[in-house]
């Protein structure tokens, strides 16, 4: 029977209320003591070698017959008024199919009016007009075709500056504070809390826009059959983008379908369609056939949204022994034109206990795009300040970083004070102090120019999963397995890990089971991939759809078979009995009822509310600083991790790895460098926005610490995020070891700690870090 | 990400090469190893409408030694260079340059013609033929000659090549004594352009004075150029500790690099060449010492 349940559904630490309904038997969790056959053990992905020969189609591997290529002129100006398009001369090339703007005929109108181009370009990129062509190469010969009269105008790119003008100059006519006030969390009083400390410190951070730079770019294929259309679409989630493309073209969800069968790469841009998506529906409806818009690399680096560029001021109050008296932030973030406010504040209400904190955040809109999710947005950036912070705190009062962080280790969740689910950062502390070999006061050592040292970072964030999420497992008429589920594998190994779910589960061997993930087609519904929610949100309910198969199968087997059904079990695709005597394969079993199918159904169930679920996490880097250029390499660098049950350490180890070399590549090389004055990005590419490549890493050691988790029937915990949240500051900790330079500002580029270690000024160019 | 139209000629002798260029003047483009040429056709800061390929050339990749005399052939790859014995045990600067151009699939196709030719300021190839002074051949339609490495770094992307010629082989000379070099270059991570770049060869006579002596430089200046009062310096002395940093003196005066606000301040670079061209030179007289 269905059961209909109201829960709390977290997302990336925001809350909301929501019904779910929840099917079948309730089964428990695996105990902290279960140790699984496959569950637990390191299988290669099942779509390894599909990857590695090329036949893994992608969104950008899909050619239709008849298909169109489209593509946006782009805003050269990051603020301009647009005065005139004409796209005749555009139109008039052979192979070019169609042209849209907002001044000119045929309108781009679904039912619902849609706005996709503007009359005033408010960042640099913002669509002013579509070209549908027979090709890609006709497509950008008759782009260059198409006359735009821009009037330019001032644009706003440095938030200080916004929120200073804030009066004078409204962006776009909209309050330049986003949402016309900051955004303030406060529990206890942090002046009582000053008041009440030995010590207090106060300190200034900032950290730079970086972007996704996701390997596929954005893009989708649309296509209609009647009045049914399908796009495949490199996204985080399918169902976003199918219900989006409802509401927008005003047609049935029904009519709908959105594929992403194999997917490269999304860190928090690839939630919904996109202008991209959209665009190429409408013009696939008008004009009768495929249409393909894929952005290419600059417009990647351009419109798809980025990490905000933020600047923390901290003040922190301690007793002599290092407990936490009071935490105060205050930050400006750059939101883009009209990005979201992402909560730098998380690491600092979440990560220690501390009785009073308060935290204001000032969105702050600029001419820039809008930025978007990336990667634990908020708190990669929150957790430089704070753990640097930290740091500081610690060596003004002698004491050891570690020793500060166990000084002020929180029991419990510091907001709502309840319990945690499960919370193993005492014992991540110590693997990873163990292994890098930290010992408290240690020197830095020197050899030549060159010095060396330790520093580390804690880190906290969500990951719990939670309902809506459905799966059916069906038992194929071969005794084999098909798991299906409307979620997708955005690359972490999702697809593989639901396999090795239902397997376990089923008893099967993994080459037994095949799953169909990435499509719409099949109904059922589960969230996006982001948060590090997927796992832990698909995978209960896939081993609850598993559980109900096999129970049918059993049900089955003791009827045929004139068996007592508690008498008998599943086993490597057999049905035996408990004693092990082997009954019936399950082939021949379902054979006898001529091509039977078994389908188990599956719900994820709510979490319980007495538990909070985070994820935690100890990061240590080991860097080499050579005082004489300002190069820094990170020598070693181990990641250990508090995310539950671990279903495969491979997976996990490629996540922690893929997370911690994106946060070198923030600490480190990225940051997008905006002309300060004309607002226009200097280096949207791959050549000159710097992505680490495999020549710049060294030895990145995973680990994880499993602690028994019940809140849900699977144990796991995310680890999509959190290998990115501490590697910047365990990184500036290890310099300011080595050192004795705290470095403020992201990227620690070599010019940057040279002018530190020479005590010259900053440098300032004509860009800077927006 | 696709570059205008344009027709391709592959030509099979240098020959035809200077004969197809002479058809079709200025709208016509050398394609060699294609590293530089074709990413700023895709991006449409360059449009030829004829692309003549002159990777199908059999005579031009080679590396010979005759007596004193060191040629390579201009569509000798960076990766044949960065492993020919020939070329390190007598000119070390040039397969120590051409093993940090770029990233291994660069190394693979990018020639060291093709490389003066496009004559970048930031190419790492330019100021190791500075330092080993090659003398660059150069094919027209009605007359061959012969042009310095001084001479051949006019400006910005502008070599000494004239319309219509095609550079054929770089030509250098053993030096006598005992010989050393090395190419450093400063990044902002791996497979990128330099930020400072120094290449330095050397020779020591048998009283073990420097007898010598070449310093190139990378992405400090206009085009690639010679560190001439750092040569100096060095030139005739004993290298010690004091000569050495004698002539990153030098160096570092005698560069007047600009701000980028990719690759860092003037100022950055100026200490870099400092610090880059006494390590340079350590790292050649290491070799020449043990040589």
């Amino acid at each position: 029977m269905v059961k209909i349940v109201k829960t709390k559904v977290e997302f990336e630490g925001r809350f909301r209320d929501e019904y779910v309904m929840v099917e079948g038997e309730e089964i428990q969790a695996w105990p902290g003591s279960y140790k699984g056959k496959l569950v637990g053990s390191p299988s290669p992905r099942l779509e390894a070698g599909a990857k590695v020969n090329g036949s893994a189609k992608y969104t950008h591997d899909v050619y239709l017959p008849g298909m169109l290529y489209g593509k946006f002129v782009r805003s050269p100006y990051s603020h301009a008024k647009v005065k005139h398009v004409d796209l005749s001369k555009a139109l008039a090339q052979p192979g070019v199919v169609a042209g849209y703007a907002a001044n000119n005929v045929p309108k781009l109108t679904g039912e619902k009016q849609i706005e996709l181009f503007s009359d005033e370009a408010l960042y640099q990129g913002a669509e002013i007009a579509l070209l549908i062509a027979t090709d890609e190469i006709t497509l950008q010969d008759a782009i260059e075709l198409v006359e735009v009269e821009y009037e330019p105008l001032r644009p706003l790119v440095d938030p200080e500056e916004s929120l200073r003008l804030r009066g004078s100059h409204a962006i776009g006519g909209k309050d330049n504070l986003s949402g016309g006030t900051p955004r303030v969390y406060e529990r206890g009083s942090v002046e009582r809390g000053f008041s009440d400390a030995d010590v207090v410190i106060e300190q200034e951070f900032r950290t730079q826009a970086a972007m996704h730079n996701c390997m596929e770019t954005h893009g989708s294929v649309a296509t209609w059959e009647g009045d049914a259309l399908t796009v495949y679409t490199s996204t985080q989630s399918i169902n976003n983008v199918r219900a989006e493309l409802a509401e927008k073209l005003g047609i049935p969800l029904r009519k709908v379908r959105a594929i992403s069968t194999y997917m490269g790469g999304g860190f928090g841009s690839k939630f919904g369609g996109g202008k991209y998506t959209l665009a190429a529906a409408l013009a696939s409806r008008a004009l009768g056939k495929p249409v393909r818009i894929v952005l290419d690399r600059i417009e990647e680096n351009l419109v798809t949204g980025n990490r905000s560029q933020t600047i923390q001021k901290y003040r922190i109050g301690a007793k002599k022994d290092g407990t936490l008296t009071a935490i105060q932030l205050t930050s400006v973030v750059n939101v883009g034109l009209e990005g979201w406010t992402a909560d730098i504040g998380g690491p600092t209400k979440m990560t220690y206990r501390c009785p009073n904190v308060k935290v204001e955040l000032y969105g702050t809109r600029t001419n820039l795009v809008s930025s978007t999710a990336f990667r634990a947005p908020g708190y990669v950036e929150g957790n430089f300040g704070l753990e640097c912070a930290l740091d500081e705190l610690a060596s003004k009062l002698g004491l050891d970083p570690i020793s500060l962080r166990l000084k002020n280790y929180a029991d419990e969740d510091q907001g709502d004070k309840i319990a945690y689910s499960s919370k193993a950062l005492k014992e991540a502390y110590e693997r990873g102090a163990d292994i890098i070999g930290w010992k408290p006061g240690e020197e830095p050592t020197r050899r030549g120019t060159k010095v060396r040292a330790k520093g580390m970072a804690s880190l906290i964030w969500w990951g719990g999963g939670g309902p809506p999420a459905y799966a059916q497992v069906k038992i194929n008429t071969d005794g084999s397995a098909t798991v299906v589920t409307a979620s997708q594998d955005i690359g972490t190994g999702t697809r593989t890990a639901v396999g090795q779910i239902a397997a376990e589960e089923l008893s099967l061997p993994l080459e037994l089971v095949s799953v169909q993930i990435g499509d719409t087609v099949t109904e059922l519904y589960s969230p996006g991939s982001g948060g590090s929610q997927t796992l832990a949100s698909i995978g209960p309910a896939v081993r609850s759809a598993a559980h109900d198969a096999k129970s049918q199968l059993l049900d089955i087997a003791s009827q045929t078979l004139d068996v007592a059904r508690e008498a008998i079990a599943l086993d490597s695709g057999w049905i035996v009995r408990k004693s092990g005597e082997k009954l019936s394969s399950v082939a021949d079993l379902l054979d006898k009822f001529g091509g039977a199918t078994v389908t188990g159904k599956g719900a994820r169930g709510p979490n319980d509310p007495k538990h909070q679920v985070n994820t935690f996490g100890a990061q240590f880097a080991e860097v080499e600083v050579d005082t004489e250029t300002g190069e820094v390499e990170v020598l070693k660098f181990v990641s250990v991790h508090d995310s539950g049950r671990i279903i495969n350490p491979l997976l996990l180890s490629s996540q922690i790895e893929g997370g911690v070399i994106q946060g070198m590549g923030y600490a480190l090389w990225e940051g997008r460098l905006v002309d300060a004055t004309s607002g226009v990005s200097l280096n949207a590419n791959l050549n000159d926005y710097l992505v680490p490549r495999s020549t710049d890493i060294d030895e990145i050691q995973s680990e994880y610490i499993e602690a028994e988790d019940t809140s849900n029937n699977i144990g796991a915990k995310g680890i999509g995020e959190p290998p990115i949240i501490g590697v910047a500051p365990a990184i500036a900790n290890a310099i300011k070891a080595a050192t004795g330079i705290r470095l403020r500002e992201l990227p620690l580029t070599p010019e940057r700690i040279y002018r530190a270690l020479k005590k010259m000024e900053d440098w300032t160019s004509s860009a800077r870090y927006f | 990400m696709y570059p205008s139209k344009f027709d391709y000629v592959r030509v099979q002798s240098v020959e035809e090469a200077v004969r197809v260029l002479g058809e079709h003047g200025e709208e016509a483009r050398v394609l060699a190893g294609g590293h530089s040429l074709i990413p700023l056709m895709k991006l449409r800061v360059l449009r030829p409408k004829y692309l003549i390929d002159i990777g199908g050339i059999q005579g031009l990749k080679y590396i010979r030694r005759d007596k004193n005399t060191l040629r390579i052939g201009a569509l000798t790859t960076y990766f044949e260079l960065e492993n020919s014995l020939e070329v390190s045990r007598t000119h070390q600067v040039i397969a120590s340059g051409a093993s940090v151009v770029g990233d291994p699939q660069v190394r693979n196709w990018g020639t060291i013609g093709g490389s003066l030719s496009h004559c970048d300021p930031s190419g790492d190839m330019g100021s190791c033929v500075l330092a080993a002074r090659g003398l660059m051949h150069v094919r027209g339609p009605s007359e061959t000659r012969t042009v310095e490495s001084d001479n051949w770094f006019v400006d910005t992307f502008q070599s000494a090549l004239r319309q219509g010629e095609i550079l054929e082989e770089i030509e250098f000379q053993v030096p006598p004594g005992k010989l050393g070099g090395a190419y450093l270059k400063l990044e902002r991570k791996s497979g990128d352009y330099a930020i400072v770049g120094v290449a330095v060869s050397l020779a020591l006579d048998s009283s073990g004075k420097c007898s010598y002596a070449g310093i190139g430089l990378t992405s400090v200046g206009a085009t690639n150029l010679r560190a001439k009062n750092a040569e100096n310096a060095i030139l005739g002395k004993i290298p010690t500790k004091e000569v050495i940093s004698e002539a990153s003196e030098e160096a570092f005066k005698e560069v007047t690099p600009s701000d980028d606000p990719l690759r860092g301040s003037a100022e950055y670079k100026k200490e870099m060449v400092r610090v880059y061209v006494r390590r340079g030179l350590e790292k050649a007289l290491e070799a020449a010492r043990s040589s």
